[in-house]
């Protein structure tokens, strides 16, 4: 040992004057942390005396989908040592530095002679000492004082993260209420967050499944208003609806727009056999994409519309495949244990969501596209349903309590499966579907 | 005849006597068992080969008679029965109270011979083989909402979370310096991995991740330790980089333009690498910015602190711009946020690290 290291010291002494360093020091960092960016947000001032309380409000808001992310994390405002007194006083970093706040966001509220709420804001890098991005304004309805607060939020968080904005979103689901064996259902409506709950139909009859078109302003969903499973479109906001094109006698369900949002893809049970078909939704025409003798359902088309990807039993229990959207031969992609279904497509176009019963429990889980990759984030008695937030970051989905006064409930997780989280409503809820970023 | 063919006869005819006659054609008696045997008589040995005899087979069996037919049922008679007899007993006499037990003296123990000396127990025994369990429970990752490279275990409630790990120091009474106050820290608890809630309660791997690897060779006798020398030798990665440092110092001398005396050894390389990773937060990165490389140069100051405004990306790979932008700003805040108290960095050795550049590389931080 001793005459191997002195023969490797003799070749480094003899090779490392050539070696020797003659410029900057290099050096490589491959792991660092993932933690919450510590951020402050104190209260909006107020430029006028009508924006008094909504600076505090907003501030709050802004605060509030930030940490909700998981990626975030505030500094309570009785850390502050700086107050912040005027929209455009300078920063004093060295007093946000002091509390380890890492970003700094700042803003102003007014109400115009018109009456519309303005709000201007401001992200700085502390450490740095410099401005994120640029100053912004945003103008609406005071009632609309929400949104501008979760654009206000969506501009911090993709300036920061780098991700796509999906605050000012909503979600349409099925809010449930009374016992399992005589549930009450209906449409509602809400921002992502919970708030502004609105109901789309009574609950005189049951409805499922609500999906949002690609704009945001149309709702497909299944109801058993005449007696059997029907496929209705809603305007949100007119509330009018009418039902899609379908033969007496099919059941037809588990409807999703297409990403032109003129097409339809859906499934028909006739005769004990549920294949695929898919429709303009302008013209009623339809085309039949399956024939097996098998169940086929819960289809997703991919962002790029060229592949649908669905649920199906041909091999005897049920998995994912991936076909053209005009169809054919199907591609199985879940090899795993256990039984796979409903299927959504990223709107990124790099994973899938489904749900997955193993082992008497049910998952959330992602995988690629091909099937490779699976990741399992939740585990409970009942998960189901999962749908993506605009940005592909977010999943929403069912959760459902063991027993008989067992409830459904909203919960969302991110993507790496950290920040798990329910999402806030008046009433049991279940089948979301997420709308795109509004306008 | 010479004296050769006699001694040689001689020999031949002792050899040859020695075998007929020492036995050496002798063979060993066979080995053989006895077995002890008891003489009989022939009327004896008839009765045993007779044995006992079936018994012969029954013709007649006994049956018993069927009862006659026209045979009235027996009349029942029954008489009420008597009615218990409730007779109260007569109230018992009260006992008569126990007398008091009668207390002997008790003699108080006698001293018990105690020992000052400890007991010596017998050392451990240290190559046990040691059964594996079939299934045992798989030690889960605790879902601590910080990933980092380095798992940290929770700390005391009443430490402040800080970057470094920092013991908490008093002034001492007899120190004549005045010894500033300082707080107990420590790192905030970190996992390595991110755990989902599939993952927390998964048993399905709940065999042991290895087994206990035996020992390939026996500990030293203690007593071998008294020959070691005192100093503990130095470690072949130490040795290697005093080598190094000497050789690259000679060679910077003999440069021209090259930072004077010896470089950065690779553990003040490493420090400075673990110091910047403990701050590099790609938590709040998208998922384009995770893969994007980004070489960040930053200028230091004699007081190892960066100077803020030299920071500037010098290139970045595998993302676009944007995601650029966000990968060169979470590496810009590592920096200065770790770097806000001056880094571990020798003195002596400014010349080497004024200038650094520095790599940031998420491959290994996208999914864990």
């Amino acid at each position: 040992m001793r005459v191997f290291l002195s023969l490797v010291l003799a070749c480094l002494v003899w090779v490392m004057p050539a070696l020797a360093q003659n410029g900057p020091l290099r050096i490589e960092i491959t792991e660092g942390v993932i933690e919450p960016l510590p951020f402050a947000a104190p209260d909006f001032v107020s430029d006028n005396a009508a924006g008094a309380d909504m600076g505090r409000k907003i501030a709050e808001v802004v605060a509030a989908d930030l940490t909700g992310t998981g990626l975030f994390r505030e500094i309570q405002p009785d850390a502050f040592i700086s107050r912040v007194t005027s929209f455009s006083s300078p920063v004093q970093y060295a007093d946000w530095k002091a509390i380890n706040a890492q970003a700094l966001i700042t803003g102003a509220v007014s109400v115009d002679s018109a009456g519309k709420l303005v709000v201007r804001f401001r992200l700085f890098d502390v450490f740095a000492g410099q401005e994120l991005g640029q100053g912004l304004q945003l103008v609406g309805t005071q009632d609309g004082w929400r949104r501008i607060a979760h654009k206000v939020a969506d501009q911090v968080y993709s300036r920061i993260t780098g991700e796509a904005p999906y605050f000012d979103s909503r979600i349409v689901f099925v809010a449930e209420s009374g016992p399992k064996d005589q549930r009450s259902k209906r449409l509602a409506i809400m921002d992502y967050d919970g708030a502004n709950v609105s109901y789309l139909t009574d609950s005189a009859s049951i409805v499922l499944a609500p999906r949002f078109s690609p704009d945001g302003e149309r709702v497909l969903y299944t109801s058993y208003e005449s007696g059997f499973p029907r496929i209705y479109v809603m305007n949100v906001g007119s509330v009018q609806r009418r039902v899609l094109e379908s033969q007496d006698g099919q059941m037809s369900f588990a409807p999703r727009f297409g990403p032109d949002g003129r097409t339809v893809v859906y499934s028909v049970s006739r005769g004990g056999n549920t294949d695929l078909f898919r429709m303009d939704i302008g013209t009623g025409a339809s085309t039949r994409l399956t024939s097996a003798p098998s169940i086929e359902t819960a289809p997703s088309f991919s962002p790029d519309g060229t592949r649908i990807v669905f649920e199906s039993d041909r091999s005897g229990t049920p998995q994912l495949y991936i076909m053209a959207a005009s169809g054919g031969e199907a591609q199985r992609i879940s090899f795993g244990q256990g039984r796979y279904g409903t299927p959504v497509w990223s709107p990124r176009g790099d994973l899938i969501a489904f749900t997955k019963q193993s082992k008497g429990r049910f998952h959330i889980g992602v995988m690629r596209t091909d099937g490779s990759e699976e990741r399992l984030l939740t585990a409970s008695f009942l998960d189901e349903g999962p749908t993506w937030s605009p940005n592909g970051r977010v999943i929403m989905f069912t959760r459902e309590t063991q027993g008989a006064q067992g409830s459904a409930s909203l919960y969302s997780v991110d993507i790496t499966g950290r920040n798990l989280r329910q999402v806030p409503t008046t009433t049991g809820a279940s089948d979301p579907s997420w709308s795109p970023l509004q306008e | 005849m010479n004296l050769g063919q006699i001694i040689s006869g001689a020999g031949h005819l002792a050899l040859i006597g020695w075998a007929v006659f020492g036995g050496a054609f002798k063979s060993e008696p066979l080995p053989f068992e006895v077995t002890e045997v008891t003489a009989i008589s022939a009327e004896d040995f008839a009765a045993l080969m007779d044995g006992p005899r079936a018994p012969d087979a029954v013709a007649n069996v006994n049956t018993p008679e069927p009862p006659a037919e026209g045979e009235g049922a027996p009349e029942l008679s029954s008489t009420a029965d008597a009615a218990p007899d409730n007779a109260q007993p007569e109230a018992a006499a009260s006992a008569e109270p126990d007398s008091a037990p009668e207390i002997p003296d008790v003699a108080p123990p006698a001293d018990a011979e105690v020992s000052d000396e400890p007991p010596v127990l017998d050392p451990p025994q240290d190559d046990v083989a040691a059964l594996v369990p079939d299934v045992s429970p798989r030690p889960q990752p605790r879902p601590a909402p910080r990933v980092a490279p380095e798992p940290v275990a929770q700390p005391e409630p009443d430490v402040t979370i800080d970057d470094v790990d920092q013991q908490e120091a008093a002034p001492a009474e007899t120190a004549e310096p005045v010894q500033e106050d300082t707080e107990a820290t420590a790192r905030e608890e970190a996992t390595t991995e991110i755990v989902t809630e599939a993952e927390e309660n998964d048993v399905a791997n709940a065999a042991p991740p290895r087994s206990v690897r035996p020992r390939t060779r026996p500990e030293r006798p203690a007593a071998q330790d008294d020959t070691q020398p005192a100093a503990r030798p130095q470690t072949d990665e130490s040795a290697v980089n005093d080598a190094l440092a000497e050789a690259l110092g000679q060679a910077g001398g003999e440069g021209q333009g090259a930072p004077q005396g010896p470089p950065l050894t690779a553990g003040e390389k490493d420090a400075l690498r673990v110091a910047v990773q403990n701050c590099w937060n790609v938590g709040s990165l998208s998922s384009q910015a995770l893969r994007t490389t980004v070489v960040v140069a930053v200028t230091m100051s004699e007081d190892a602190k960066p100077v803020a405004s030299s920071i500037r990306m010098l290139s970045a790979s595998g993302g676009d711009g944007a995601a650029a932008k966000q990968a060169y700003e979470a590496a810009r805040r590592a920096i200065i946020r770790c770097g806000a108290g001056g880094f571990d960095l020798p003195v002596e050795k400014y010349d080497h690290w004024r200038d650094i550049e520095m790599t940031f590389n998420p491959e290994r931080m996208r999914i864990k």
